[in-house]
């Protein structure tokens, strides 16, 4: 991946290892529909499953992670944060769960139930990131815009093409946004605005400056998507259901059944 | 045959401001036209008059003899519109949904969108990236996708708003030969600048802006004499009673 040049490269480019990667891996191939509903599937059949299950499911999903070139390095670097508070509930887990203690060191008593539970509950929510990270590595946002758009239709009073635009927008502007911002503090780091003390006068220094920017480029965006014809009604990306999703489908299925009824 | 014919062409905008007052202009067909002008001279706002992001106060533009006015849609069809910051126009995700952006507006069918954004990556040179985030490109990469993402809708006019402003030398070269290409190929070609020296070479007509004003209009030759006079910048090769040469040798 190349890296970002000029200003404003920065936090988008550090955004990437959460963005869509191209490639051929059957994740990528299948409908992105199915994938939702395997999302969902999955994540709940995750809270149900045991030490056991979670085992059964980690290695499905690694198996096809393999194969998506994600780029593991900089992901990795992106999700020691979710490492952080990973760490900070197998803690909090593992010191408010009761029962015979295992090990006391100076005041705090660990038991065994404590770890075994701060454990599966840490493995749960690791497994739902890695999934969401899956997902969202595999397939591309115009078919994830389409797929919520398929799902929305048959719901009354909710105008799917409105949600998919919107959609399609918040992704477009969230980059946009902190971009905003932190070239807006780094100009005023370069004012020494950090000799100020007072919170509230940084924060409304940093706060509007950013806001106004941010409109006057949403205007920006708005006639150049003016400018090349945008309407509700468009052409969206094909979605097509072949055999090999309702296959994996079927085996999604049989996997959460089992997990359920172990 | 004119493609562009504006009449007595004035803009106020909301809080009172003068933007233009009393353009008279006609655009042939197939021309290659240089708008200059001083920062604030209405350079832009004229531009955005074309396609119908904005609308008179008085008088009237019509494309191919059909008012702006009267059909703002029509208009953005045949006149595609490349804007002065390159970053506010990216819509897609990746280079190819970008492109891919104003032939799904047009509603076209899957198959012909891919032979139009396919076409347009190449003539730009982009084909290579089509899966790239627009984000990571270079200023020129982008100046080159938001032509390419116009070039799909197949305009008749392509109006460029400060092409080289913020690109490199070699960024000035690639979007010069991609204008030039565009221009060969039969498209009408209007570019606002407040450099000249980059562009003059190629051009067969300047138009000079003051003040919401056309102060001169004819040949690069004739109106190069009178830029001074309306900050703007006289290339160096003039002064020196030479020819200016193109950015491209
Ligand atoms: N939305 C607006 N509301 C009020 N005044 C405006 C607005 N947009 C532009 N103007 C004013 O109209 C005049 C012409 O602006 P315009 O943007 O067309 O100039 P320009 O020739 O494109 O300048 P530049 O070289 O800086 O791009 C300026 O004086 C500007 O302040
Ligand atoms: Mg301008």
């Amino acid at each position: 991946m190349r890296h970002a040049s000029g200003p404003r490269g920065g936090v988008v480019a550090e955004l990437t290892p959460f963005g869509f990667v191209v490639g051929t891996s059957l994740l990528h191939r299948l409908d992105a529909r199915f994938k939702i509903l395997f999302l969902i599937g999955l994540s709940l059949a995750s809270i149900n499953a045991h030490f056991d299950g979670l085992a059964v499911l980690t290695l499905v999903l690694a198996g096809s992670l393999f194969f998506c070139r994600i780029q593991w390095k900089s992901a990795w670097r992106e999700l020691r944060y979710f490492l952080i508070l990973l760490a900070m509930v197998f803690a909090a887990r593992v010191l408010s769960t009761g029962g015979s203690p295992a090990i006391t060191i100076w005041m705090i008593t660990i038991s065994l139930p404590g770890l075994t539970t701060a454990a599966l509950v840490c493995w749960r929510l690791a497994f739902v990131v890695l999934l969401g990270l899956a997902f969202v590595a595999t397939t591309r946002p115009a078919e994830i815009r389409a797929a919520v758009q398929w799902f929305l239709k048959p719901v009354p009073l909710v105008s799917e093409k409105k949600v998919a635009t919107m959609m399609g927008l918040i992704l477009r502007f969230i980059p946009v946004i902190l971009n905003q911002a932190r070239e807006t503090a780094e100009a005023q780091k370069a004012r020494g605005v950090e000799n100020r003390k007072n919170p509230v006068y940084r924060l409304a220094k940093i706060g509007f400056p950013v806001m106004r920017r941010t409109f006057e480029r949403a205007d920006d965006l708005a006639s150049a998507m003016e400018a090349r014809c945008f309407t509700e009604n468009r052409t969206n990306p094909e979605l097509s259901a072949h055999w090999r999703d309702w296959v994996a489908m079927g085996a999604v299925v049989c996997l959460c059944m089992a997990l359920l009824t172990l | 045959m004119n493609i562009i014919e504006i009449e007595n062409l004035c803009h106020r905008f909301a809080d009172g401001t003068v933007g233009l007052d009393g353009i008279h202009l006609n655009i042939r067909r197939g021309s290659f036209v240089v708008v200059a002008g001083p920062n604030g001279s209405g350079k832009t706002t004229l531009l955005r008059h074309l396609n119908g992001l904005l609308l008179p106060t008085e008088g009237c533009v019509r494309l191919a003899g059909v008012s702006v006015a009267q059909d703002p849609a029509r208009a953005r069809r045949l006149v595609g519109m490349v804007f002065q910051d390159a970053d506010s126009q990216i819509v897609g995700e990746t280079v190819y949904e970008d492109v891919a952006f104003g032939p799904q507006n047009l509603r076209l069918d899957h198959n012909e969108i891919d032979i139009r954004v396919a076409q347009a990556l190449k003539t730009v040179g982009l084909a290579k990236i089509r899966d790239q985030r627009p984000h990571l490109l270079s200023g020129g990469e982008k100046r080159r996708l938001a032509i390419a993402g116009i070039l799909a809708m197949q305009p008749r006019v392509i109006v460029f708003d400060e092409p080289f402003s913020s690109l490199d030398y070699p960024g000035v070269q690639q979007v010069l030969q991609n204008i030039l290409k565009l221009h060969r190929c039969g498209h009408t070609i209007v570019v606002s600048t407040h450099d000249l020296e980059k562009i003059i070479a190629h051009a067969n007509r300047l138009i000079l802006m003051h003040r919401g004003r056309v102060v001169h209009d004819g040949t690069p030759a004739e109106v190069m004499t009178e830029v001074e006079n309306f900050g703007v910048r006289q290339p160096c090769a003039m002064r020196l009673g030479q020819e200016v040469a193109s950015w491209l040798s």
